[in-house]
């Protein structure tokens, strides 16, 4: 089991992700010794982006500008709960031939955090089926780590 | 483009006994540039990769509750050098939404995609065959074998056997043969790729041989987190479709003489279909001599389901054991 002060907090522009946000600042936010690490992972381009002659670089640098404010965001939400700045660190990436779920489990492993936090929206059984569920797949299939899902 | 004159004087000759030909009242035209493919015309000669094909048909697909809907970009082609009768699809880049209920996925025409399945399956049994290569401007042309059969959803509704009959002496070969081509779809997903548009008239059954072949591979849809549901659900529905030899909705039930009131008075709103609304997956209930274990796999695709199949190869699993057993 990893070092469960080191909290992974996937983010994205929905509430439920503010809200996980929130509840984990609540949590950890007057602790020592916590370290907190931002992630947000943005899918792939969709099949027909390059048709439009546009590249994967464009794509990239326009989602990591707005993973940039959004984490930006975060972090002061975060700081707000009382968490010091330098404990907070950020990760941007794109799932790569990944879904987005085994990409933040990706991180979790790599990076041997202790605690991952993510948001949930509440999906139907059809729902989940053909668009999935990231905080499902997360507490299906995280290892050495608790996994916190804020609904 | 090449003027007709420049064409060899063996393919010249071809064209001038050909059927196609004389039955025109113009000469026909040499396209080496295919991007636009609406210009191309019954008659015409298509040059890539140094042959030269000659426009003999164009394919048709019913889609979107059309029947026999044209598809000029995929025109049935004579290699005048060899007399071979080929498919060629040309580049049609196009998006648009399918429904699932109350879902919506977009999707895409994708020849890229296409070309590199192509690739993949080079010598797979369970998938069509062909290449791809470039004309004048640059546009992925593929150059694809035509199978020698028919669609399984033809096939197998050739008998005028009742469905009890078909159930007990049809269907077991019939899923032995789809089997493999259930698993030839987890063998796509293994290498990163998505059939894209599995239906039951996608498959083709060669006539020698009885093999089961997936056809089109072009399409793709946009799901970053599920990439392989939306084949997952379809092979499903394919599997049902087979099994019961048709769907089955409400009203199907009611106005079938053998069935009706006191058999659709059993479906619960758990028994349909998870993504088409009002088609029944718990086809049992239909016909009871169906076996649990081909049911459950059924139930998978339903709305009363806890337990959803993950990958193909889980499908594939417990259909194999279904298969195996017998009934």
């Amino acid at each position: 089991m990893n070092d469960w002060k080191k909290v992974l907090i996937a983010v994205d522009s929905t509430p439920t992700s503010d809200k996980g946000l929130e509840y984990a600042g609540k949590i950890i936010g007057k602790l020592s010794g916590v370290h907190v690490c931002l992630l947000h992972v943005y899918p792939e381009p969709p099949p027909d982006y390059y048709s439009s002659g546009k590249s994967l670089a464009d794509y990239q640098k326009k989602q990591e500008a707005d993973a940039a404010v959004l984490v930006e965001k975060c972090r002061n939400m975060l700081t707000g709960s009382g968490i010091r700045r330098e404990a907070i660190s950020r990760d941007v990436r794109m799932a790569e031939q990944k879904t987005i779920s085994d990409t933040i489990l990706d991180v979790q492993q790599h990076g041997e955090f202790g605690t991952v936090v993510v948001g949930r929206r509440g999906v139907s059984k059809a729902e989940e089926f053909l668009f999935g569920s990231i905080s499902n797949a997360l507490v299906h299939h995280a290892r050495d780590c608790t996994v916190w899902v804020v609904g | 483009m090449v003027e007709f004159a420049d064409l060899p004087p063996n393919i010249i000759e071809k064209l001038r006994n050909h059927r196609v030909t004389r039955s025109l009242r113009r000469r026909s035209r040499v396209f080496s540039d295919t991007t636009d493919f609406t210009a191309i015309d019954y008659g015409d000669i298509i040059l890539v990769d140094g042959r030269y094909f000659l426009v003999t048909a164009y394919t048709k697909e019913g889609r979107f509750g059309v029947d026999d809907q044209i598809k000029p970009w995929v025109p049935r082609v004579e290699d005048l050098a060899t007399g071979k009768r080929q498919i060629l699809k040309l580049v049609f880049h196009e998006t648009f939404d399918i429904t699932f209920g109350p879902f919506t996925i977009p999707c895409y025409r994708n020849p890229e995609k296409e070309a590199r399945v192509l690739e993949l399956v080079k010598g797979h049994p369970h998938f069509m065959q062909g290449e791809a290569v470039l004309d004048e401007a640059g546009n992925l042309v593929r150059i694809l074998e035509i199978i020698d059969g028919n669609r399984v959803d033809k096939v197998i509704h050739r008998s005028q056997s009742s469905h009890e009959e078909y159930f007990y002496e049809e269907l077991p070969g019939i899923l032995a043969h789809y089997l493999p081509c259930v698993k030839a779809i987890g063998f796509l997903h293994a290498h990163g790729f998505r059939h894209g548009d599995v239906r039951r008239d996608h498959i083709f059954v060669e006539r020698n041989t009885g093999c089961y072949r997936w056809i089109d591979f072009d399409y793709d849809f946009y799901m970053p987190e599920k990439p392989f549901a939306l084949d997952l659900y379809e092979l499903g529905n394919t599997l049902m479709y087979l099994s019961a030899r048709r769907n089955f909705y409400p009203r199907d039930i009611l106005n079938d003489p053998n069935l009706g009131e006191e058999i659709a008075d059993t479906i619960d709103p758990g028994d349909y279909s998870l993504l088409s609304k009002n088609r029944i997956a718990n086809l049992q209930k239909i016909y009871p001599y169906i076996p649990t274990a081909l049911n459950n796999i059924f139930l998978h695709f339903s709305l009363g389901t806890e337990v959803f199949y993950d990958t193909v190869d889980e499908l594939h699993q417990d259909l194999a054991s279904v298969v195996e057993q017998g009934w």
